[in-house]
């Protein structure tokens, strides 16, 4: 990801927005009793356009804003979100990205990894946490509702960070040249 | 170029990794720090507004998931309601022989908040994205009289404590969290155990410790005990309502019953909170 100024001040907007919906909004609904969780599909999104590095760090920043807004000890969220963005990136920089549904069902994949992540983070803390098969319905769910926000996601991060992404495969249709006369 | 590449990008990744570790082992158990409290004062009204904003397209949401649940619970309502009608007969003379006791040990017949308590009214703003924890922020701080430990309620029961507090907001671990215990007991019938969640069944909760000799019934009433000993005392006040019994089954290992209660607070849609402060302080 190539990074400009203008791509910064965008990058930290994105993750500003996101940490604030998340908080103010999605954690505060539920569908069948599970809240969606999008942090870890945007990190993930940045991660499968921007690289590792750019997973990383900014997994590592929404993390940190994110443990400043609840209040809770710094550096968990970051180390769940940092490793989310950094797997994204270097399944980016391995494998090409050639199927349309590949990203949702990446995203799906590392939402599953972050809260399997975030509960991790948890036990390492030593908080008393007990897995049962509702917390894993719940997992689960939660990455069934991040495949299908993944998409618009990938496709709303993609947008704004066109200018700034290296290898963008994009198949275009060869337009046949019109012959005058033929 | 590339080695030297390679080799950034690993430092950057070390120092990331070993930062959220130092990080993680340096805030953990101090509530909050500078960075936060700086971060809440900046954020609190975006917050606030988004709070706002996104309200209605927050109750779209949950009026479907509410939708869903009523299927199934009309039926069972029901039959819940004929069986109340039945008990509202014998609780008009229970009530009244309540208010009779009430005057007989002088209690404050109206206020379910008990004497010394000032209450500080608080909009929920941001709520924990993981179902590891239950903790909510709300928009009122120190710089109104919250304390850590302060019980917090709203007008269906208790809802949980401050746990970390900041200039203009505060966390509030609900009682549903793993780390949640308050001291309770059971009306009618006084019988006393601890109230904590129950593991693996996230928003229900589990009243340990109540011996199986003394059997409770299902829609008794869960309280806050709020105990004292000398100059110790339980942080939450007295006959708070939390909620009631659903089941209860005697575990024959440990002589112990298995009481599990519904909170009477709906933990999952909170909005506006009220945490009681001053009275254990004073």
């Amino acid at each position: 990801m190539i990074l400009t100024p203008k791509i910064l001040v965008r990058l930290v907007a994105l993750l500003i927005l996101a940490v604030l919906l998340q908080v103010t909004f999605f954690s505060r609904v539920a569908l069948f009793h599970v809240s969606p969780d999008v942090l870890p599909a945007v990190v993930a999104s940045l991660g499968l356009l921007g690289g590792s590095m750019s997973g990383a760090v900014a997994g590592f920043s929404a993390g940190i804003l994110l443990d400043c807004l609840l209040i809770a000890p710094l550096g968990g969220s970051s180390l769940v979100l940092m490793a989310t963005g950094y797997l994204a990136g270097t399944f980016r920089e391995r494998f090409e990205i050639t199927s349309r549904f590949l990203p949702p069902l990446l995203i799906a994949g590392f939402t599953l990894f972050a809260q399997l992540g975030y509960g991790a983070v948890e036990v390492m803390i030593g908080v008393d946490s007990t897995v049962s098969a509702q917390i894993v319905k719940d997992m689960l769910v939660k990455s069934v509702y991040a495949f299908f926000l993944g998409w618009p996601i990938y496709l709303g991060v993609k947008r704004l960070l066109r200018p700034a992404i290296v290898e963008e495969p994009e198949r275009r249709q060869r337009r046949r040249p019109t012959v005058l006369g033929a | 170029m590339y080695r030297k590449q390679v080799r950034r990008r690993r430092a950057v990744l070390a120092l990331l990794v070993i930062g959220g570790f130092v990080l993680l082992t340096v805030t953990y158990g101090r509530g909050s720090t500078s960075l936060q409290e700086g971060v809440s004062a900046v954020f609190s009204p975006l917050e606030t507004a988004a709070d706002r904003a996104l309200k209605p397209a927050r109750d779209l949401v949950n009026w479907f998931d509410k939708t869903f649940d009523a299927r199934g619970e009309n039926s069972q309502l029901k039959a819940e309601l004929e069986a109340t009608r039945a008990q509202a007969v014998g609780g008009e003379a229970a009530i009244a022989e309540n208010r009779e006791l009430r005057k007989l040990l002088e209690l404050d017949e109206g206020g379910t908040i008990p004497g010394g308590y000032t209450p500080v009214t608080g909009r929920v703003v941001v709520r924990a994205p993981t179902e590891w924890t239950a903790d909510v922020v709300i928009d009122v701080g120190s710089g109104d009289g919250v304390a850590v430990e302060d019980p917090v309620v709203n007008g269906d029961g208790l809802v949980g404590k401050v746990t970390a507090v900041a200039g203009g907001s505060a966390k509030v671990t609900l009682i549903t969290d793993s780390s949640s215990a308050v001291s309770a007991r059971v009306v009618p019938g006084n019988s006393q155990g601890v109230i904590k969640p129950s593991l693996g069944e996230p928003g229900s909760l589990t009243l340990d410790f109540i011996k199986s000799s003394k059997l409770i019934g299902r829609n008794r009433i869960v309280v806050t005990a709020g105990w004292s000993s000398g100059d110790i005392s339980s942080g939450f006040p007295p006959n708070l309502p939390i909620g009631e019994v659903t089941e209860a089954s005697v575990v024959e290992q440990e002589a112990q019953q298995q009481v599990h209660v519904r909170p009477f607070a709906d933990l999952r849609n909170l909005n506006f909170l009220q945490v009681l402060t001053g009275g254990w302080r004073e």
